[in-house]
Parts: C-alpha cells; structure tokens; sequence
C-alpha cells in the first residue's frame, strides 16, 4: 500500500477506533494486493500522481490534516475526471464496506 | 517438480467442475479436480461477510470489467467456486431460450424437453425447495410492492434443505457433489493454479499448474491426462485457453446481466441475514428485479453511491434494505490474457439501449419499493437524488449516465460458446473445443448467452449432460 493510498484510507475512515482503522487499512491493503495486475498498476499509478499534487499543495500550505483531505476527496468523487472520480469511489467502497463491517457491537446499534 | 497422473482432470470446482466430477467419478473414471482458491468450510463464515470476502472470493470481491461505465464484478474463488458465496437462487433455463439457443448456435440435442431432465436430475441431487413458513421482511417487500403494482412475482426455489426447524443449508458444491465425487474416488486439489495446457497436436496431454502449501512453499506440478475438461468459469476458462494457445472464439462475447441498486428505507425494521428470494418477473427476461445482500456494510456501500454524506443516510440503518434491478444486455465483452499478467483483462462494453434499460429498470424498482411502503430510495447513481415519492422517480432518467451510474454484476458467461457454428462457438454442441479430441469446457463459458436468471441451475444441466455424451463416447 502506498503512502497515499495509507493518506486516504485514514481520511475516509469515520471510527475513532484505533482497531477499527487498522483493520480496516489491513483489509484495504489486501485488497489492493489481490487486485489484477494491471486494475493495481493503475490504481498505484493515480495515487502517485494525486499523492504528488497533495504533496503539494501541503508544501504551499494550501491543505492541512485529514478533515482538508477529506474535503478534497469529495470535490474528487463529484469532479469531472472520471478515473480521477472512479479512483475516489473505489477507495471509498472498500473503505466503508470494511469500516461498516468491522464496526463493533455498540456502533452498529448507534 | 512433481508430477500427478489422472484419467479425467477437471479445472475448477464450481457448479460446472464439481458437476462434472461427481458424474465421472460415479461412472467408475478417476478424476482429479484441481482448484486455485482454498478449501473453506462451509460454515467457516457468515454468508456475505467481510471474512467471506477475504477467504472465498477472487480479487476480495472487487474484480472489475473496463468499459464506460467499469462493471464491478464479483466471483468465488475457492473449492465448491461461486456455489459457495452466491445466493443459491435456482432457476431453470427458460425453454423460450433454450429453442432460441439451439436455433441461433445449431447445437445439437439441445431441447426444452432433454434440458429439463437433467434439471429434474439436478434438482433432486441438489435439493431444491422454496422457504418453509412466510418469506422474511426484505422478501416481502417484492411481494407486497409487486401486488400492489399488479406485477408477476415469484419466490424463487433455491438450492437449500431445511430441517425440521426451518433452519436452511445451502447445498453448495462443497456440501454436494464434490463430496459425492470424492466418495466415487476421485481426488482434489486445492490452493492450486493451472498455468497452461499442454498440447500435443490435436489432443492436450496434461497441464503445467502451481500448488501453494502450508506457509507458502510452491510446488511446480506436471500433470499428465487423457481427457481435460475446463471449468474455471466465464473469465478465468477462456484465459487458459488463450495462455496455451488456444484463441479460436475464446475469451470474446462475453456476456452479463449489468445490474443497478436502490438502498431503499422503510418505517420498520428489515432483515439483513440472508438474500429476498422473491423476485418480480413482470418484465424478465429482459428486466428482473429482486433483493441483494444487505448487512451493514453492502447497505453502506449502496448508500455511499449517491455521494451524500454517509453518516446521515446510515442512520437507523437497520431499517434500509438494498435491492436491485438487472437487464439482459445487448452488449458484449471480452477476456483477454495477457503475457506476462496472472489475470486476464476483461472488458464490457454497455450498448446505449442497455443504458436506457438499466434506467427503467432503477425507475420500475423505484416504484416498486414506493409500493412496497419505502420512505426513502437512494439509487446507485452519484448525484442521484434521494426520492421520496413517486414524482421524484423522473429525476433518474437523466442523472443515469455513463459517468454517473455504478454498475455491478455476478453473472458471467457465454466466452466459449457451445455450438456446431464454428464462426460463431468456440466448442461443439457437447462442450468438445474446436481442434482438439480430448479437451472440453463445461461452465457458464459455455451459454451463448446471459439468460436473465441465475445461471446455476443452466450450468449444472448442461455440465450433466455433456457429461453424459463424454461417457458415451
């Protein structure tokens, strides 16, 4: 998993929980692993290129902390970039669908 | 490397490979199945969960299909294949599409009349029965919307047994056949990777495969066979296929049923443990529509698909359900294996009038659920409004397009297609691959086409009878 990829995984996940976020990055990062070859050379090739103008964009102090990443993200998924748009629902399904199913006991009557 | 001798090798054990294995095995051939994924116990997981994902599923469940809009698709990937992680929704090759089949692709004995003896043989291996007592909260909804509506709906039978409790067990291969095929002799092998056939002219002599051990030692295993049949599934069949040669009509026509969602939110609790198993058949084949897995996190991940903010719609989420609509497709895709890439690239191409059926059918299941006395629909589209009532049901039309619609499916077939038309099939009537004695699919590969319904029940008629023609040959 690359560092960007680790970014918005923490980014997109809600829980509080330290168990919750690192289970749900470990499933993320198995994911990820197990994708075809060419489906994970894409993916690792836009996180690259969207971790750089992150990387950025912090430099120039223009994004700072996850809640900024997050708000990013959301211009992302609703933007007119498709596989930009297609990488942020990608990482967000497998986001939610961990998180929602990892969440413990009380969460899940919440 | 090792080596293995065997009579008949079987590749893959879902409903066609473990159908396949238990025939032969019972007429007295020795059979050895060789299966890439695990050998999971059946009841190692819940249904639909993120460790089943994890466990029995290729890719985690996130396999994808290029195309615009990318299909995501999902299938099993372990001993018993797709059988053990699907619904275990059953229903027979309509005779509509049996006839039309054998006329478009000439395949021979290919009759309403001879399919439904073997599904009759099917059906009694299997166990094959409708829900005990009154269908659960998600299903009824169908029911109730359907009626209201004036629609045809059914509760479809499913490859369950019940005990006296009503306690349901899916009869998946693993529970099956493949036990049957292991009681006739016949020996599997798990955790283990066929690389490629190998030829010699017109027969295949034996494969070149990978079995992973216990703390991932891999074994390179030479195994020698006179007869091979493929039965790795619509995607992973044609694949081995093209790795050892093999491209004559393989790989390309695939076909699917494209599928759109509604997390729909009703004033009461739903259940969320197993899958409805009513569906409306108002408008099949072309349009069907039913219930999808719903724990908490499908429901999340449908609700996540319009794009709003996800903590406020999962609020009381044990009221939502999702369901779905799926539309026979005119368009087609392709399977194609490339060097040096352990998976092959598949892609679909959604024609404009599928787009156009996937639109009313997210409308008709729209109103359906509103029927049904849903309060609130998120639909699978991003920037789909929430609708609340049936003037909202409008909107979608417009707001499902390429780039905004999220479309899924589970069901693929029809890349090797069986038939005497050589232009058109990649294998005879009786799954033999064109150019080669002893080398047979006999999978989902084989359907010319998607079918409208779960194919499982196709599949396992057709493996059973090719089989029968194998033994008589």
């Amino acid at each position: 998993m690359l560092s960007f990829e680790r970014q918005v995984v923490a980014a997109l996940v809600g829980s509080d929980d330290p168990a919750v976020r690192s289970s749900v990055e470990a499933f993320v990062d198995g994911s990820l692993r197990d994708k075809p070859e060419h489906l994970r050379l894409g993916v690792a090739g836009e996180s690259v290129v969207l971790g750089t103008y992150v990387a950025l964009l912090r430099a120039l102090g223009r994004l700072d902390g996850d809640e900024a990443l997050r708000a990013l993200l959301r211009s992302w998924e609703n933007g007119r970039i498709g596989v930009v748009r297609q990488y942020v629902r990608a990482m967000q399904a497998l986001v939610v669908f961990a998180e929602n199913e990892l969440a413990p006991a009380p969460d899940r009557a919440a | 490397m090792g080596t293995l001798d065997t009579e008949v090798l079987v590749v893959g054990s879902g409903a066609g490979g473990g159908m396949t294995a238990a025939r032969l095995a019972e007429a007295g051939r020795q059979v050895t199945v060789i299966e890439e994924g695990p050998w999971v116990d059946a009841d190692a997981h819940e249904p639909f969960s993120l460790e089943e994902m994890v466990t029995k599923y290729r890719h985690h469940g996130a396999s994808l299909a290029l195309g615009n809009p990318n299909i995501a698709y999902a299938e099993g990937r372990c001993v018993g294949g797709s059988t053990e992680v699907n619904s275990g929704l059953y229903h027979r090759l309509p005779d509509s599409l049996a006839a039309d089949w054998a006329a478009r692709y000439a395949i021979d004995e290919f009759t309403p009349a001879g399919l439904g003896r073997y599904a009759d043989r099917v059906e009694r291996d299997l166990g094959v029965s409708t829900l005990p007592g009154a269908p659960p909260p998600s299903s009824a909804m169908l029911e109730r919307g359907a009626t209201k509506l004036g629609w045809r709906n059914v509760e479809f039978a499913r490859v369950f047994r019940y005990d006296a409790s009503g306690r349901g067990t899916k009869q998946t291969m693993s529970r099956t056949m493949l036990p049957r095929a292991v009681g006739a002799g016949a020996t599997i092998v798990p955790d283990c990777r066929v690389q490629r056939l190998v030829r010699d002219g017109d027969r295949v002599v034996g494969v070149r495969a990978r079995r992973r051990h216990a703390g991932g030692a891999v074994e390179r295993l030479a195994i020698r066979a006179d007869h091979v049949f493929v039965c790795a599934g619509a995607v992973e069949t044609p694949a081995l296929l093209q790795r050892s040669g093999i491209r004559h009509n393989a790989g390309n026509g695939l076909k699917m049923h494209p599928t759109v969602k509604i997390a729909a939110r009703f004033p009461h609790p739903i259940d969320h443990g197993d899958v409805p198993m009513h569906r409306i058949t108002e408008f099949a084949p072309s349009l069907t529509i039913g219930g999808s897995a719903s724990r908490r996190g499908h429901v999340a991940m449908a609700l996540a698909d319009t794009g709003l903010p996800l903590e406020d719609a999962l609020a009381g989420w044990e009221n939502i359900s999702v369901y779905y609509a799926a539309i026979r497709s005119e368009g087609s895709g392709r399977v194609l294996a490339v060097p040096g890439l352990a998976s092959p690239v598949v892609t679909y191409k959604l024609t404009d009038g599928d787009l156009s059926r996937l639109a009313r059918g997210i409308v008709h299941l729209g109103e359906l659920l509103l029927a049904a006395g849903a309060t609130e629909l998120h639909p699978s589209i991003l920037g789909g409004p929430v609708v609340r009532g049936m003037d909202g049901l409008g909107a979608w039309w417009d707001t499902l397009t390429r780039s905004r619609a999220s479309v899924m499916t589970v069901h693929l077939t029809s890349t090797v297609r069986m038939g005497e038309d050589r232009r058109r099939t990649g294998a005879d009537s009786f799954g033999r691959v064109w150019g080669h004695r002893n080398l047979r699919v006999n999978d989902a590969a084989l359907l010319p086409d998607a079918p409208g319904v779960n194919p499982q029940a196709a599949i396992m008629a057709i493996a059973a009878r090719n089989c029968d023609e194998f033994l008589a040959s």
